[in-house]
């Protein structure tokens, strides 16, 4: 959360990638900073260590939502 | 019956129950007679009624004393049944409380809460942070007990509380395990009880210690390297288990670990027993750092923990990458075991005014 609102204080187009459990305190972060608008895209819980195949379908099923926030 | 002091104020009176070192060096809430009674009700027990003796002072835990430690410690009335199956599983002559309090090594009863009271006893957290702080239930209990133990048991530092430094866990020490997030039965089931029962199991062990893991479904090895480092952990030769072999570990799996052992087929059992293989250490680290423990060995290797049975294995806490152990002290006429006792939610009444200060 703080790498995505970083980079988007510096200018650069930002998502930030979110998974489920820690979508909470996610929103919590960007309310604290000011910047409760901040692009999220929310993902299962857990990510890593569940294997390249899950990851690699994980991918697949929010890459839209990842340009679309980028687009929006 | 318990003395009644008297003093002027709110404030008076809390300054005098430190200055009796009577608290746990926090502020407490002053039990008056009208809070002590109604957390008394609340535990649906006569007063009077004894509960067990607690060491080292061997002073007897009434239910109206285990009640003034309620009230000090911050409980709801909602909490006073699990603070009674605490007490009843720390009186237990097979938990030897008072040589426990008498140790010099840093040992606190970690309560562990399992079925219904978990949700009807004020709400004993299980997952992020349930080892504290910020959860009210998990925070009053556990400092109900050692203000028990402060109080009644009359450990007090440096004088019958003989622990070189303590651990924070002295100051409350409670959760309730995940069952909702546990491929394995709950651990009181595991431990002979029905799933319907309430449960409280006690042991005496050190300050949580870290263990990460990060889980890699590709990895065949997976569960195996997870349960080699937990046994790094429960025994390493800092730990009172390597130098004297005995004594019991408890194991917290976050969920994710928990889900890494159950998708390699395993169970509570399972994993102890391999915990247990691979907490057979070398005997000639046992014969350099063993000082005065040391002891002839057969065999190259030899085992920290007397059986598989040492390990208490529950899942709590958040997902992710860190699950707890705790190792113990191996002390004792019982060798420092686990100790469950049943919480009686049939007693329970409604308290009128509860909510009241």
């Amino acid at each position: 959360m703080r790498d995505g609102i970083n980079m988007a204080r510096n200018g650069i187009p930002s998502v930030c990638l979110i998974t489920e459990e820690f979508w909470p305190q996610a929103e919590f972060v960007a309310a604290s900073v000011g910047m409760p608008d901040i692009p999220m895209v929310r993902l299962p819980h857990p990510v890593a260590g569940t294997g390249e195949v899950r990851i690699a379908a994980i991918a697949d099923s929010i890459a839209d939502q990842i340009l679309d926030r980028f687009a929006a | 019956m318990s003395v009644l002091l008297e003093e002027a104020s709110e404030e008076a009176a809390l300054e005098r129950l430190h200055a009796l070192d009577c608290t746990d060096g926090l502020p407490v809430v002053v039990p008056t007679p009208e809070r002590v009674d109604r957390m008394i009700l609340a535990s649906g027990l006569d007063a009077d009624l004894a509960l067990g003796e607690m060491g080292p002072a061997m002073g007897v835990a009434t239910v109206e004393k285990v009640a003034v430690a309620a009230v000090m410690a911050g409980c709801l009335p909602d909490h006073m049944p699990v603070v009674v199956g605490a007490v009843r599983a720390a009186v237990d002559p097979m938990f030897d409380l008072g040589d426990m309090q008498g140790t010099t090594h840093c040992l606190a009863p970690l309560v562990i809460v399992n079925g219904p009271a978990r949700h009807d006893c004020g709400g004993v957290a299980s997952g992020f942070g349930a080892l504290g702080p910020g959860h009210r239930a998990n925070a009053a209990i556990g400092r109900a007990l050692r203000l028990c133990m402060i109080n009644i048991g009359g450990g007090r530092p440096g004088v019958s509380d003989m622990a070189l430094h303590g651990h924070p866990g002295k100051f409350t020490y409670c959760l309730a395990e995940a069952e909702e997030h546990s491929p394995f039965p709950p651990l009181h089931v595991s431990r002979g009880y029905r799933a319907e029962d309430s449960v409280v199991t006690l042991v005496g062990c050190e300050a949580p210690h870290s263990v990460i893991y990060s889980d890699d479904a590709d990895d065949p090895e997976n569960a195996e390297k997870l349960l080699h480092v937990l046994s790094i952990g429960v025994a390493n030769l800092a730990t009172n288990h390597a130098i004297l072999g005995y004594g019991t570990a408890v194991v917290v799996l976050n969920p994710t670990h928990a889900d890494v052992l159950a998708r390699a087929n395993m169970n509570r059992e399972t994993v102890a027993k391999r915990l247990w293989e691979l907490t057979h250490l070398p005997a000639a680290d046992h014969d350099r750092y063993g000082g005065g423990f040391r002891r002839p060995f057969e065999s190259e290797t030899y085992p920290a923990f007397a059986s598989p049975d040492q390990f208490v294995i529950l899942v709590a806490g958040g997902t992710g990458l860190y699950s707890m152990v705790m190792p113990s002290w191996g002390g004792g006429a019982h060798n420092n075991c686990a100790v469950s006792a049943q919480v009686e939610l049939d007693q329970f009444c409604e308290v009128p005014g509860a909510s009241a200060s």
